[in-house]
This record gives C-alpha cells, structure tokens and sequence, in this order.
C-alpha cells in the first residue's frame, strides 16, 4: 500500500505547489479554489490510505514481491450474485432531477421511493441474527 | 515452475449469468442481464450502449456535414443545426467516450489484477443505471417543446441561461449530464478501491498492467473533474429555474462558468485520453513479441499527465484575454512533454521487435498517426499568439478531433480486436477487420484533414453557413464525402460482429499468442468469478512467464 498513499500524497502535495504559484503569479479566484480544494481531496485519500496500512500493520499478499497464490486463500468475502435494487434506486434518483424540472410533486415522490430503495438496498442481504446460515453481510 | 491455488470464492448462484451458455428463455436473459452484479456483464451493458450513443452521435454529425456541403440552409434550420452540434458534441464526450472507459475499465481491468469482481458489485450496476437514465433524459431534449439544449456543449454563461435559451431541452440536458456525472464519480471510486484493496497477492503496484495503472489515474482525475462539473450544473440549474444570479455577467458570472466548466473540461480530455492509451500499451508488447520499453517511465509519465492536466484549464480560454497567458501556456507546452514520452515508448516496444500486424495492432497504427498529428495541432494551439488567430475555427475543429477520435475510436476499435475473443470466446475476422480499418483510416482523414486549411482560410466553428463567395465550398464538400466514406466503414464491421457470431470458440487462454497480462491466463469468455487458477506473479507479464516458462522477463 506504500504506493498507494504515496502517489496520493504527492498529489496532493503538487496541487498546493501549484495554487501557490498560480496565486503568486497572479491567478484568479476560481483556479485557486479549485486546485486548493483538489489538493485537499487527494490529501484526505492519501491520509485515509497511510492511516489504514498503520492500522493493518502488516505486509498484504498483493504487496508482497515474492507472494504466492495460497497466500490470499480464505474467504475473499461476499458477492451480491444478483440484484433488483440498483435500478429502483437510480430510478428514483432520475426521477428526483426530472422533478425539478417537471414539478415538486414528482421530485416528493421520488424521494419517498429513494427512501424505500434504500432501505430495500442495504438491508438486501441482513438476516435476523439467530439466522446459521448468515455468514456475512454488507 | 508454475504454481496452482485453488481461489475460494462463494459459488455462483444457480442461473447466474454464464457467458456462452445458451439462456433458458429470451425473458430470463433479460432479467439476468437488467439484474446483473458481474463486473464483466455490466461492463458489456456499458460497451453496448456507449457504442449505440455513437452511432446515433456518428448519424448527427452526419447532418451536420450534409448541411455543410454547400453554401444556404438546405436541410435544417439555424436553431436546428445549434441542436444537433450541441447534442453531437456532449453525446459522444459525455455518452460514448467518457463509459467507454468505463465499460473497458470494467471488463477488462478486475482481470488484469487477478480479481474476483469490482469492490462494489450493486453500486456498479447503479453507476450503469444512472449513465443510461442520464443519457437518456439529456437526449429526451429533442422530443421537448423548442427542442433540445443548443447553447453548444461547453454551455457558455449567459447563453445558457433562462432568457438566452428558454425551454426545457436545455434543462433536461443540465439535470441529466449532473445524473450521469454522479455515476461516473461512482465508477470511479468503485475502481480506486478495486485496485487498492483486490489485487492477487504478488500483484504487487509496479507489476500491474499499463491499462490498470492508467484506469487508476484516469479515476482520479474523475474524482478531481467531475465534482465541479456537477456544481456548476447544479448552479446554473438554480440560475435557470430558481432566478439565483451565480452565473450573471454583471457580477463576472461569465468568467465563473469558463473557469468551472474548463476546470472540469480539461482533465476529461485526459480522462478520455489515458484508458484509451493503455489499450494501445496493451497490444503493442503482444504483436512487438517484446516486453513494454519503459515500464516505469510510462507510468511516471502518466502520473505526470494527470497531475499536470489540473493546471492547464484556462488554455481554453485564451481568447477571453482574461487568463494568464504565460502560466497556461507554459504548463500546456509542459504537458506535452510525458506524452511525447509515451510516443518514445510505444516506438521502442516496437524497435526491432518482430511486428506482425493483426487488426487490433493496424488499429493502434492508426491511433499513433492521428494522435500524432492531434498533438502537433495542440502544441500550436498552446502558442497563445497562434491560438488567437485560428480560435474558433475549423482549425480547432480539426485539433480536437484528431486528438479524441485519434485516441478514442481507432483504440476503441484496436480494444474490441483484441478482446474479442476474450468477451465472447469467438475471433473477429481478419479481413473484414482490415477493410474496417482502412475506410475508417481514409474517411476520417479525408474529413478533418481540410478541416485545418478550412478554419486557417477563416471558417468558424459552429456556423450553420457560409457565403459561395467565401471559398470554403470545395473543402466543405470534401470534408463531407470523407464523412460519409467514414460512416459506411460501420458496415464491415457490423458485417463482421454478425458473420463471426456462430464461428468455432478458440478454446484456448491465449489465443494471440503472446499475451502479457493476467487476463490472458484465464479462459475465453472467463468464468463468473473470473480465475479457475491464477498462476504466480513475478513480473509485470504473468500470463507471458506462464506460457513462456523459459523466457525470463526482467522482475520489477
């Protein structure tokens, strides 16, 4: 993961040289803003990377030079085989954009459903907790 | 020696989707595609209807060259002709070219790392969903009262406004690019997380294929362009319902729209620009039998790329005479410099290799000479005194054509040779791929090449006419026969999809030959989960060390 934050870092750390030029050359509101808050956005990810590595601690098989396949044996976790919910949800979120332009009735309307599309999204796979069968859930 | 693990994953569920097995029933079929969470399925959804949003884009512009033939209005009004440029233009940046990447980064990528899937399998179908829905309510302008957006596709403050441009085709084009766009940033993520935390173990960062790193770094400059995009939609959305004044010239609203749009517009001409190049790093090794010349050096000068293509958005907007010209001009001469180190790279894959010239490698051909020519114009276009002289004109027409449909079409083309076989099992034939390539070849240049002299002559973009007195007649007229020449090299290619559809599957890994990277260790069209086995990974060619054991290729 080295890698990883690093090049967001450094990133991160060419936009603030570079609004800083941009301001002292003389640049305008807009690009100062804009590369400043690109700075701040590839600094949150490269942060968020570096502070997960600490807390994993350990090297991971996709990062170790001599690794073998085994390496990554065990549960890869849990794949949605099929779903319904994807297009109920986006749907509903078209439908939210529509309303703008149609009416508030319709962008109400869409937001309840976005509402229920999301319930119906997240809890997609949750099982009641005496279930034996549950294994894993997201 | 190879290693074989076995790779746990939770089987597929009964009746999930297997690619080359015959469906139970049409209606099944479609549940299971509509349904679908397999990257590989989603990224075919994408590739299909990024490819029909440019046919009927292709069929646009195509009216715009027939009005264009010769001088008065023949065919379609003003406000018609300010249509269909406008929709031309953000179909295919927005509708074809920008999911394409998507719909490649898809199929192709979570193989290339040695993943089972993308990280998010549902939020994936949902970025498809929010594509075609946005997609489609931007192209519903056209059935709207007034007709579709015609403001052009960069949306200029304040012809975009509610007094400029009434109607509600122009609204249906705001709200539905800010849906698509959500769905791009979505992907996007999805892919930034896909490679960071699912590679195969030894797929270590600097052993992942050129196509790989590039969809990582075209992902963040997803993330770094599309939000403001969204923003100033979302803005002039409220200046356009609402009254809110954000975009008023009065208070310098004008310049506010040119620095948000470009801020957004310049790195998506990298993001459609990168995918596109790691499709032609992908096969020159392949055909060159050589390893890539330059590994880190293309990938530094793809890092190089994307960060520098933030801080050259005002190059657009020389002409405002607002913008300071000695900074942009100096970064956008900048820039050119890691491109021109890409060229030195793909040239030295192919130095002294043995270059054989299947379709896909003829494709990439064609990609090298017409980016080539693109980055020349584009070197020009940098010198702002030069730029002042041909801004607006048929001369940046001919630039960014030969930039994008350079990068994008001809490696399109070169992608969908090449991976044919490993989406369907079945070869394209190699004929009619060549007939495909040459027409393309001949009747894009024949079109945007005079384009050049055209907009030195003095003909400005966007236009619906011209005077006979102008002397732009004959170009014009040429430049329409190569657009039609253009357009009937779909023919072969169709001909090809619909001839190959029933030939025998290669039933082999590799059916090239001298594949690279992981995607050519597994079989033609793959299994749900992608790998039966995965072999072990000491370089950036795994596939090749599998099948050229006694080939060492230099570890990194």
């Amino acid at each position: 993961m080295k890698a990883n934050w690093q090049l967001f870092s450094s990133l991160s750390i060419f936009y603030v040289i570079m609004t800083v030029i941009y301001w002292y050359v003389g640049g305008e509101a807009v690009g100062i803003t804009g590369m400043l808050l690109a700075a701040c956005l590839a600094g949150m990810v490269g942060f968020y990377v570096w502070f997960t590595q600490k807390r994993i601690g350990k090297l991971m098989p996709a990062d170790n030079l001599t690794a073998e396949i085994s390496d990554g044996a065990g549960e890869l976790g849990f794949y949605s085989p099929h779903s319904w919910w994807p297009l109920p949800v986006a749907l509903a979120a078209t439908a939210i954009g529509m309303g703008l332009i149609i009416g508030w009735w319709l962008t109400l309307i869409a937001i309840t459903a976005l509402f229920f599309g999301i319930i119906g999204w997240v809890t997609e796979y949750e099982k009641p907790l005496d279930d034996p069968t549950m294994t894993a859930s997201h | 020696m190879t290693t074989y693990a076995e790779r746990p994953t939770i089987s597929p569920a009964p009746g999930s989707l297997q690619p080359g097995v015959a469906p139970a029933s049409k209606g099944k079929n479609f549940v299971k595609w509509i349904t679908s969470t397999d990257h590989k399925t989603i990224g075919y959804l994408y590739l299909f209807t990024s490819f029909a949003w440019f046919l009927i884009a292709g069929v646009l512009a195509l009216i715009l060259r027939v009005e264009l033939t010769r001088p008065g209005m023949q065919f379609i009004s003003n406000e018609q002709y300010n249509q269909v440029f406008t929709m031309h233009g953000t179909i295919m940046l927005l509708m074809f070219a920008t999911p394409l990447f998507v719909g490649f980064a898809n199929v192709i990528m979570p193989l290339q790392i040695g993943a089972a899937d993308v990280a998010f399998p549902r939020l994936n179908m949902f970025s498809y969903w929010l594509y075609l829905f946005g997609g489609l309510m931007t192209f519903s302008g056209f059935l709207a009262p007034g007709g579709a957006a015609s403001f052009g596709w960069t949306a200029y403050a304040p012809l975009s406004n509610s007094a400029y441009s009434p109607g509600i085709g122009g609204d249906l084009w705001v709200i539905g690019l800010a849906i698509g766009g959500l769905g791009t940033i979505l992907g996007a993520v999805n892919f930034i997380t896909t490679i960071f935390t699912m590679r195969a173990p030894g797929m270590t960062m600097f052993r992942m294929s050129i196509f790989s790193w590039n969809v990582l770094l075209t992902s963040i400059l997803v993330l770094l362009a599309f939000p403001p995009l969204a923003a100033a939609l979302l803005a002039l959305e409220s200046d356009r319902l609402y009254g809110s004044l954000i975009f008023d010239p009065a208070n310098g609203g004008a310049m506010l729209w040119q620095h948000l749009f470009w801020f957004f517009g310049h790195p998506e001409v990298y993001i459609l620009a990168l995918p596109f190049f790691g499709i032609a790093t992908e096969i020159l090794p392949v055909f060159s039998r050589k390893p890539i010349f330059g590994y880190k050096g293309l990938i530094a000068a793809t890092i190089a790329i994307s960060a520098l293509s933030v801080a050259v958005w005002a190059h657009h907007m020389f002409a405002s005479g607002q913008v300071l010209l000695p900074f942009f001009s100096f970064m956008t001469f900048l820039i050119g410099v890691p491109t021109g180190v890409k060229f030195f790279n793909w040239i030295g894959t192919m130095w002294r290799g043995h270059v054989t010239f299947e379709t896909p490698m003829l494709w990439v051909m064609g990609f090298l000479v017409t980016f080539l020519f693109g980055g020349i114009t584009g070197i020009i276009l940098a010198s702002p005194p030069l730029n002042f002289s041909v801004s607006a004109s048929y001369f940046v027409v001919a630039h960014f054509h030969y930039v994008l449909f350079g990068t994008v079409v001809f490696t399109m083309f070169a992608g969908i040779y090449f991976w044919w076989p490993k989406m369907t099992g079945k070869m394209l034939n190699e004929r009619l791929g060549k007939i495909h390539f040459w027409t393309l070849f001949f009747g894009f240049h024949i079109t945007f090449l005079i384009q050049h002299w055209l907009g030195i002559k003095g003909f400005p973009r966007r236009y619906a006419d011209y005077l006979a007195t102008d002397g732009f007649t004959g170009m014009n007229m040429i430049s329409t026969v190569g657009s039609f020449l253009l357009a009937l090299s779909m023919i072969p290619f169709a001909v090809n999809v619909w001839i190959t559809r029933k030939s025998p599957m290669v039933g082999v890994d590799d059916p090239w030959g001298y594949g690279s990277s992981l995607e050519w260790a597994t079989s033609c069209p793959p299994p749900r989960h992608n790998f039966l086995s995965i072999p072990r990974i000491r370089s950036e060619r795994p596939a090749f060390d599998l099948h050229y054991p006694h080939i060492k290729t230099e570890g990194h």
